[in-house]
């Protein structure tokens, strides 16, 4: 739903609104944490990193968790844990917004998934603008701009927030905050335009979209995935960093000697045992099986759908081996011609 | 009830004493196990058949090989527990003939202990589970033991440390601080207890079964200014000559 309504939130106001938020449920927020910034719990506004680039984990973590107890086994029974909060993201990028209207259409189509979708109901999302850096390519997919996934979008102005609002809850919160905001001037809309105009010309990063399902669909033997297959750890940190990465692996735990629970927790593609099947049957065998799946996981199984990349640059980031994901599929269309 | 034997081969006596540490969660496993013979916990022994074994430490002598064989042939299944007696660990790292070790250390090639080159478990007989770590999750065999006492095939991790690192959400000190990681190599399952200090992976659960790649690590400790002399004795503290590159 896209119900257009811009606000302004000038500067002197910003820390009351924010905290005003705390009504509507816990706030979490991106913090610096060494060199990683992480969505935590806050309290204060000045615990907040605004300028943050990306965190490590995106906010997929809120809704279906790296590591989540669904299920727990008691007198020979098992019951279900669903505990539900109310909490509020806050500074959420938008890649990453785009990220999860990927992850509803898996979570939320059917066979729902109930944890995801109660968590997914309770939560508000804040989005803020942001300029990129060396690793984001999101321009390149369209997901630099969120047009809907949110509640509120706050972009910056030089005394100010521009504020969007995207959703009933977002009108319910301007609402109750009316006295913090004021109209939107001429001015401010120059001031948007040029922040906007200024971030597109900062992307140094692009991926070439142009015909890249057909381009994967000639290039699956190509010699650039067996080059890559010797440089991947095959460590899956890029599959836990995802934002669109969804598969997940289910464990069963003792917690003493008659009670268990059930962990479902992030899984990876990197891994051997991903594509192993009954009868022993693995149809992902080897690394560069899964190196290239990866690929054509997040660009090719259906671009009617769209992609299954946001261009966050966590991959590449978060990568050891320093692989970059344009540049692989920049190398394989090169090696095509 | 089923029997279990603990037997302890040449090792630091740390993984038999990470079982006693388990304090009352034991009292989960007395439920199902009855100890045959477990030296660090008690002088009982009964030499029978034993439904669950579980060897620690490498074979480095004549005796340990006696005492292996011993737990082999009186049990159904296997355990060899600990790095000591999955990889080899510290002990096998050491390069060289036996003899010739023994007359560095000594001045006499004589060998009336009737030492042998450090082995793992793994390299004398066949193990029906290698749970490794120096030391080992105290929760990990906890699980395994209640899962064959029910009845369970145990699941064998098959994932690096990476996996729980990330989960975690600590810091990746590889990527972030150049601190020699050894993380994306290694076996999973410690819950990258290592990281969460801030300090790098040193690889003590072994290498990720096939799934290693040495090589690439080899080269990002290189380009992050490791000399090689440092990454090779690095990657063979815990697994011997495994990792090859």
């Amino acid at each position: 739903m896209i119900i257009l309504r811009y606000v302004k939130l000038p500067s002197e106001n910003f820390e009351e609104f924010f905290n005003s938020l705390k009504r509507w449920g816990t706030v979490y927020a991106p913090v610096k944490q060494g060199n990683i910034y992480a969505f935590k719990r806050v309290d204060t506004l000045g615990e907040v990193s605004l300028n943050y680039t990306r965190t490590m984990l995106p906010p997929k973590k809120f809704f279906v968790r790296p590591k989540d107890t669904l299920l727990k086994l008691k007198n020979g029974r098992w019951e279900e844990i669903r505990e539900v909060k109310k909490i509020v993201l806050f500074g959420v990028h938008s890649c990453d917004i785009h990220g999860l209207q990927i992850l509803d259409k898996v979570y939320l189509n059917d066979p729902v998934d109930p944890y995801y979708k109660a968590r997914r109901e309770n939560t508000i999302i804040i989005g803020i603008s942001c300029m990129p850096d060396e690793y984001c390519f999101c321009k390149s997919l369209g997901t630099h701009f969120a047009m809907h996934g949110f509640d509120l979008f706050l972009h910056e102005l030089p005394d100010g927030w521009l504020v969007r609002v995207g959703s009933v809850k977002g009108h319910e919160i301007a609402w109750v905050n009316e006295s913090l905001f004021e109209d939107v001037t001429e001015e401010d809309l120059k001031h948007f335009k040029e922040f906007e105009e200024k971030r597109s010309a900062s992307f140094k990063k692009h991926l070439n979209k142009e015909g890249l399902a057909d381009m994967l669909d000639l290039a699956f033997d190509s010699p650039v995935w067996k080059r890559y297959e010797r440089i991947c750890l095959g460590c899956g940190n890029c599959n836990m960093v995802c934002p669109t990465c969804r598969c997940y692996e289910v464990c069963d735990y003792w917690i003493n000697a008659y009670e268990a629970v059930r962990v479902r927790r992030y899984d990876s593609c990197f891994m051997e045992t991903h594509g192993l099947v009954a009868g022993g049957h693995n149809f992902r065998p080897t690394r560069l099986d899964r190196f290239r799946h990866r690929y054509y996981c997040k660009s090719y199984f259906d671009p009617s759908a769209g992609f299954n990349c946001v261009g966050c640059g966590r991959c590449d980031e978060f990568c050891p081996a320093k692989i970059e994901h344009v540049k692989v599929l920049d190398e394989v269309r090169e090696a095509l011609k | 009830m089923l029997k279990l034997g603990v037997f302890e081969l040449t090792d630091c006596g740390g993984c038999a004493l990470n079982i006693l540490f388990l304090y009352d969660k034991l009292f989960d496993l007395l439920k199902f196990y009855e100890i045959k013979e477990f030296h660090m916990a008690s002088s009982f022994k009964e030499h029978d058949h034993l439904d669950v074994a579980i060897v620690t430490g490498t074979v480095s002598s004549q005796r340990d090989l006696e005492v292996l064989k011993h737990a082999r042939n009186y049990s159904n299944y296997l355990i060899a527990l600990g790095t000591c007696a999955t990889h080899g660990s510290v002990q096998g790292a050491v390069e060289g003939k036996i003899r010739d070790k023994l007359e560095k250390v000594y001045g006499t090639r004589a060998n009336p202990m009737r030492a042998l080159d450090s082995k793992p478990v793994v390299e004398y007989v066949a193990v029906d589970f290698a749970l490794p770590g120096c030391p080992y999750d105290k929760m990990e065999l906890y699980q395994l033991l209640i899962d064959l006492a029910k009845g369970i095939e145990p699941v064998k991790k098959d994932y690096p440390v990476c996996i729980e690192c990330k989960l975690n959400e600590y810091e990746c000190v590889l990527v972030k601080k150049g601190v020699p990681c050894l993380g994306p190599i290694t076996l999973g399952g410690c819950n990258a207890v290592c990281i969460r200090s801030g300090l790098g992976c040193i690889g003590c659960r072994g290498p990720l079964p096939k799934e290693a790649n040495p090589t690439s690590e080899f080269e990002i400790l290189k380009e992050l200014g490791y000399d090689e002399e440092y990454i090779r004795k690095k990657f063979k503290t815990f697994a011997r000559g495994e990792l090859r590159w």
